[in-house]
């Protein structure tokens, strides 16, 4: 008798493993085009999740944009979106799906620290460009010549400050903060972030400089990439009398030790990365957050004044076809970044095709270069082929936060209760032993 | 378990060595060594996509036979298993990258290192049981954790390390194609070992010990001796499949030798069945296509009426893990003896066939 429902079971089995088999076959059909293979990285679901998601939004919508306004030189780009959790194993797996065959990608969109800089011998040896979301300094170094032992990274772009030098430049602006605050005797600066390569990118270079500029560096302080109850860490932070602060997490676990802290009384003038603020972050903080400081990527936030928010707007639409929705600035940066890899891939395909070494090429061609249409909003960057460090003009903004942050992001910035404000510029000198570092 | 293997009548057997082969039936090797040769033959035929889901079944289902000799046929419980994967796949990066041991070796020897991690964290097996060994061996997942995470001479750090493709006499194995065929030879090698394992002396000892420790003892039997060797051999085998894991991702990072992955391998051989050797290479199979599986199903269901009517977005990739967790748990309550129960009465049912009653 139990013979006989087993093979009843076998049989529903059977079945069931025939339609996953068709299934997988459709899918697979659905995938085939002859366009330009582009991969992209995202974070949707994983530690970084929180700045991950607006980032891809802006780099799938951007794309979508250029393939539905011509694409690269009239032929579309089939962009293949993987969320990999921010696990650097499951990124690289799917690179080394998307970078053997015959529809070998053309470049890649990438996303977090780890990942990207495990990426770095397979995508140079591979000839692959990867245009990351980690601004890890170590990724700046094209050659591997630089002083602090850093891998070549012929391949490796990103848009903005890398986390070393937006560091350095919030240091030097915290030391002028300091004179001009009249504080007494020497600042104590400390490192937060989890033990990850994304916060600990900058550790060694901020500490560095921070020393040099006088402050005293406690031992760093670590809290971990996701939410929690950070009311130790603060307690530490209160104890030790720290005056600066640098937050290398995301916004997301950057919210749990504002708010600690506000709770505790430690009074830090914290200064976050560029992924650790955004109008999201100030809202769900609330007044925690109102004073810290972070690095902006772009000239202005979504209700700025500038030529080239009429195409920021008119890609936001892609997904939001209403164009009420209120983008984060870090929406605005993915756009800049898929823009710098649209032209970087239209100048390979006029001067000799489609290749790793022409686009790489490509982004040496311009000095202070702003992608056409994004005028004013994306800062000028350049590139040289012994130099990946794009910018090194830090921008400091101040999450101003006032009373109550219960309504929309989109209402809260026109009422003002959440205001970007920008603060000062710090150029970052392009010192050759911070190459790489 | 149930055993329901049948023989045909007039098949005696009429020495304790015929009795005990790798084998049952001469058709059972047939079609085994058939289904080598076939597997020897997919890499001209199967694209990438499917050959990295036979290697990964390949690693995985190496390091998943090593749990099962320590949970299914020594009785013992370890939720530790993918540290002493992890420690095999930074052991031979290690022995490459830092001693200059040709990756050929560094496997191998990663596994030996792995033994004695494994020996060493199997001590208390002697004198815990049950929940008190589960907790335990819940330390050896934290401890080894965070030594990965921190011992930055060893494995990097939290950067992770880069491994090196396996080459022998020049020849890399550095695409699916070719990899493949490194792991499918580990597996056979592996499998045949566990296999004759379970014919010796010790193997015996392993099971005694499971079935009644006391009477084990009482017969002879060292327990501490064969808890903690057992703990060993599991170490042995999850340190290889860590090692082949490694040279083919060519990147080993601390975070994915998390409690959810030992999770995953306890899964694997639950599914498979306990205190089965086929059943464990079934229940990894089960393990690395479900997911494949419910991708494709997710695929399929976005986009469509049903996503938009039940507002899904991008939390349809939560549907993927939240099904994989419903379906287990199905399995479980349907299927408690696992796979390899199964396949013996599909088997059982075609050879009776008409009459199965």
């Amino acid at each position: 008798m139990t013979i006989q429902t087993g093979s009843l079971q076998a049989g529903s089995l059977k079945t069931a493993l025939f339609a996953s088999a068709a299934i997988l076959m459709a899918t697979a059909a659905a995938a085939q085009a002859a366009d330009i293979p582009i991969g992209h990285l995202a974070d949707q679901s994983g530690g970084t999740s929180d700045v991950g998601v607006p980032y891809a939004q802006g780099v799938s919508d951007a794309l979508a944009y250029i393939n539905a306004h011509g694409g690269i030189n009239g032929t579309k780009m089939a962009v293949d979106s993987v969320d990999y959790g921010y696990q650097a194993p499951r990124a690289i797996s799917q690179y080394k799906k998307w970078s053997s065959g015959s529809d070998k990608i053309v470049a890649l969109q990438g996303w977090g620290t780890a990942d990207t800089e495990a990426l770095t011998g397979f995508v140079s040896k591979d000839e692959i460009p990867a245009y990351s979301g980690s601004y890890s300094g170590h990724l700046t170094d094209p050659t591997g010549k630089g002083p602090h032992g850093s891998k070549p990274a012929p391949y490796n772009f990103f848009y903005g400050p890398s986390y070393s030098d937006a560091l350095r430049g919030m240091l030097t602006w915290a030391a002028e903060d300091w004179k001009k605050k009249g504080g007494q005797g020497k600042p104590k600066y400390v490192h937060m972030g989890a033990n990850h390569p994304f916060p600990n990118a900058p550790k060694e270079a901020g500490e560095q400089i921070a020393k040099e500029l006088g402050f005293e560096v406690l031992p760093p302080v670590q809290f971990a990439l996701t939410p929690g109850d950070y009311s130790a860490q603060c307690l530490t932070l209160k104890e030790a009398g720290a005056n600066y602060a640098y937050l290398g997490n995301t916004a997301g676990s950057g919210i749990s030790v504002l708010k600690a802290c506000q709770t505790v009384g430690a009074k830090v003038q914290f200064m976050g990365n560029v992924w650790g603020m955004d109008e999201n972050a100030a809202k769900a903080a609330g007044s925690a957050a109102d004073g810290v400081v972070f690095p902006m990527r772009t000239a202005v936030t979504w209700t700025g004044d500038a030529p080239g928010m009429k195409l920021m707007k008119d890609i936001s639409k892609i997904s939001d076809p209403s164009g009420n929705a209120y983008r984060p600035v870090h929406y605005m940066a993915g756009v800049c970044t898929a823009y710098y890899m649209k032209e970087a891939l239209e100048w390979a395909g006029k001067n000799g095709g489609l290749s790793g070494p022409n686009i790489r090429k490509a982004m040496y061609q311009k000095k202070d270069w702003v992608p056409a249409g994004l005028e004013g909003v994306c800062i000028p960057s350049t590139w040289t082929e012994t130099d990946h460090r794009g910018m090194t003009a830090v921008n400091i903004y101040r999450a101003s936060v006032k009373g109550d942050t219960e309504a929309s992001v989109d209402e809260l910035v026109k009422s003002g209760a959440i205001k970007l404000e920008k603060v000062a510029t710090e150029d970052v000198p392009r010192k050759p032993e911070w190459l790489g570092w | 378990m149930a055993n329901v293997s049948i023989i045909p009548s007039g098949d005696f057997k009429t020495s304790y060595a015929a009795d005990t082969t790798i084998f049952p039936t001469k058709t059972s090797r047939n079609f085994a060594i058939l289904g080598v040769v076939l597997l020897l033959a997919c890499p001209a035929f199967l694209d990438r996509y499917w050959l990295s889901l036979l290697i990964q079944i390949g690693y995985l289902g190496i390091a998943a036979l090593g749990l099962n000799i320590l949970v299914g046929f020594t009785g013992q419980i370890s939720i530790g298993h993918s540290a002493f994967f992890g420690f095999g796949a930074f052991a031979s990066a290690w022995l490459n990258n830092s001693l200059g041991v040709p990756v050929a070796l560094a496997i191998p020897l990663a596994g030996v290192v792995t033994t004695g991690v494994g020996l060493i964290f199997g001590v208390p097996a002697a004198r815990l049981k049950g929940l008190y060994l589960a907790i335990a061996t819940l330390a050896a997942q934290y401890i080894l954790q965070d030594f990965f995470g921190r011992a930055d001479w060893f494995t990097g750090g939290s950067a992770g390390t880069i491994a090196e493709p396996l080459t022998i006499f020049g020849f890399a194995f550095d695409t699916d194609e070719r990899y493949f065929y490194v792991v499918l030879v580990a597996m056979v090698v592996m499998y045949i070992l566990g296999t004759n394992l379970m014919r010796t002396r010790d193997g015996r000892a392993l099971v005694a010990v499971r079935d009644h420790y006391l009477s084990a003892e009482i017969m002879g039997i060292n327990l501490t001796k064969y808890r903690t060797m057992s703990f060993g051999i599991s170490a042995f085998y999850a340190g290889i499949g860590g090692a082949l894991y490694a040279h083919y991702l060519q990147f080993v990072s601390v975070e994915n030798f998390t409690i959810l992955f030992s999770i995953q391998f306890l899964g694997m051989i639950i599914i498979g069945g306990l205190g089965s050797i086929m059943g464990t290479l079934m229940g990894t199979a089960f393990m690395v296509l479900l997911p494949e599986v419910m991708q494709a199903a997710t695929k399929l269901v976005s986009g469509t009426a049903v996503d938009t009517a039940l507002n899904l977005r991008e939390n349809i990739a939560f549907l993927r893990e939240m099904s994989i967790g419903l379906v287990i748990i199905l399995f479980l309550v349907f299927e408690p003896d696992g796979l390899a129960h199964r396949w013996k009465q599909i088997k059982a049912y075609w050879k009776l066939y008409p009459f199965s009653h």
